[in-house]
């Protein structure tokens, strides 16, 4: 095993990997996690996933953009393909499977593509229906994978107006299932008037509110060990 | 800001021309605030070689846009194949052609290509958008095409149209582009070989550029 000070600075590789977007460095990083045999889903969540919430901060002192978010989060990627095969399941008792989908009529998917990382580095399993999916498809899915979650995204107001059907739908179905909306039209109160669960207005804050969910899970998984 | 100093690096480092555009108007939400478009092309065809050769004057550029504390977004010369990352999400928003034609590098042809005076459509291009505040070339709003038709009337497709590009009607189409398609998928079954490129062959400015190296030659 490893010493402390050797772990510190490989997932201070890891998350300054990420907030500089430098891929090389997060590979490199992983890979040494990996050869020094340390817990895999602690480099993810101690050095990838608090690199990006650094990342998610920067963006919201405007000091990074989307073109510096995406590739912050390709870093990650590189970092997670590496690390993800070394992964232990975590036992949360929650299975733990999400549908995510760019409602129909929309083809816009960075904002969807950004909280399905999350949800992928959370170890979710994410069942990724694309872009300019149809309505009756989140239903069936939802229904075949017996999810928890189902996210719906849309960045038009053309195109959100399919999501109140999708949500009536599925809770008639499952009125246990878990169901977030997001994109730049729609709001809190249309969240709440459709009784969806929960809402991210848009990219920045779907990655904020998708960080906040792994950040919880962090914490769960901390308490669990500690019993 | 000048843009003298980094076009004579780049071109130091092997581009064939460089220019900086202002393309504040061809810019979504997502890249907005990289409202200068720095146009590199090489005088190649597009091979391995060229795009490594492209990728690396790109990354020069950035860098030294970087250490004067500049961001930059850098679009690569094969945009379009490189696929399953994230950034690549933002290559499609913003086309090689608008560089430069902003930055007055050359005008749209009739065969839907960037057409240059002196070099005409053999040039492969990249494009490295940035923040910094530099002073932008002379766009060109124009077509210089003509009256000359050599390419719509050798287009083995009947793809071209035979319209002038004017920067002021963007939206008019020039290649029907399912056409051209068709028939380089059609060759590609035929003998593995997708390249039509009559229209680049039968451009008088592409025509002229080759002339004038077998003549140096």
């Amino acid at each position: 095993m490893v010493d402390d000070a050797r772990k510190n600075e490989i997932y201070e590789k890891l998350k300054n990997g990420v907030i500089q977007y430098d891929e090389d460095a997060c590979r490199e990083g992983a890979q040494e996690a990996v050869d020094a045999g340390l817990d895999a889903n602690e480099a993810i969540f101690d050095g990838l996933v608090s690199g990006m919430e650094e990342v998610g901060r920067l963006f919201e002192a405007q000091e990074y953009f989307v073109p510096e978010i995406l590739m912050c989060a390709d870093a990650l990627y590189a970092g997670l393909d590496i690390l993800k095969p070394h992964c232990k399941q975590m036992d949360l008792g929650v299975k733990g499977s999400v549908v995510i989908g760019t409602v129909e009529g929309d083809v816009h998917d960075i904002g969807k593509n950004l909280v399905k990382m999350m949800f992928d580095v959370a170890g979710f399993n994410v069942y990724d229906l694309g872009r300019d999916v149809p309505l009756d498809k989140f239903v069936d899915e939802q229904l075949k994978t017996d999810s928890e979650i189902v996210c719906l995204s849309a960045m038009m107001t053309t195109s959100m107006v399919g999501m109140p059907k999708i949500i009536e739908k599925i809770k008639a179905k499952n009125p246990d299932c878990m169901i977030m909306i997001g994109g730049a039209p729609t709001s809190k109160e249309l969240a709440d008037k459709w009784g969806a669960d929960g809402y991210a207005e848009d990219a920045s804050n779907a990655l904020k509110e998708a960080i906040k969910m792994v950040a919880f899970l962090k914490k769960l998984r901390e308490e669990k060990l500690k019993k | 800001m000048e843009t003298e100093p980094l076009k004579r690096f780049l071109l130091r480092e092997g581009a064939t021309l460089v220019g900086v555009g202002d393309v504040t108007p061809a810019l979504s939400a997502e890249i907005s605030h990289l409202n200068r478009g720095i146009a590199i092309a090489v005088n190649r065809s597009l091979g391995a070689e060229t795009v490594e050769l492209l990728s690396g004057l790109q990354d020069l550029a950035s860098g030294w846009l970087k250490v004067r504390g500049f961001r930059s977004l850098l679009i690569p010369p094969d945009s379009d194949r490189r696929k399953a990352k994230y950034i690549t999400k933002l290559y499609k928003l913003f086309c090689h052609k608008t560089a430069a034609t902003c930055s007055g590098l050359g005008w749209i042809g009739k065969n839907g290509l960037l057409i240059n005076r002196q070099y005409g459509s053999k040039l492969s291009w990249a494009t490295v958008l940035t923040n910094a505040p530099f002073v932008p070339d002379e766009p060109t709003s124009e077509s210089e095409c003509g009256t000359c038709e050599l390419c719509v009337t050798h287009c083995p497709s009947q793809a071209l149209e035979g319209h002038l590009w004017s920067v002021r009607d963007p939206l008019r189409v020039l290649v029907q582009y399912d056409k051209c398609r068709a028939l380089k998928s059609r060759r590609t079954a035929l003998d593995e070989r997708p390249n039509c490129g009559f229209c680049i062959t039968v451009c008088p400015y592409s025509r002229k550029s080759s002339r004038r190296k077998s003549i140096r030659q």
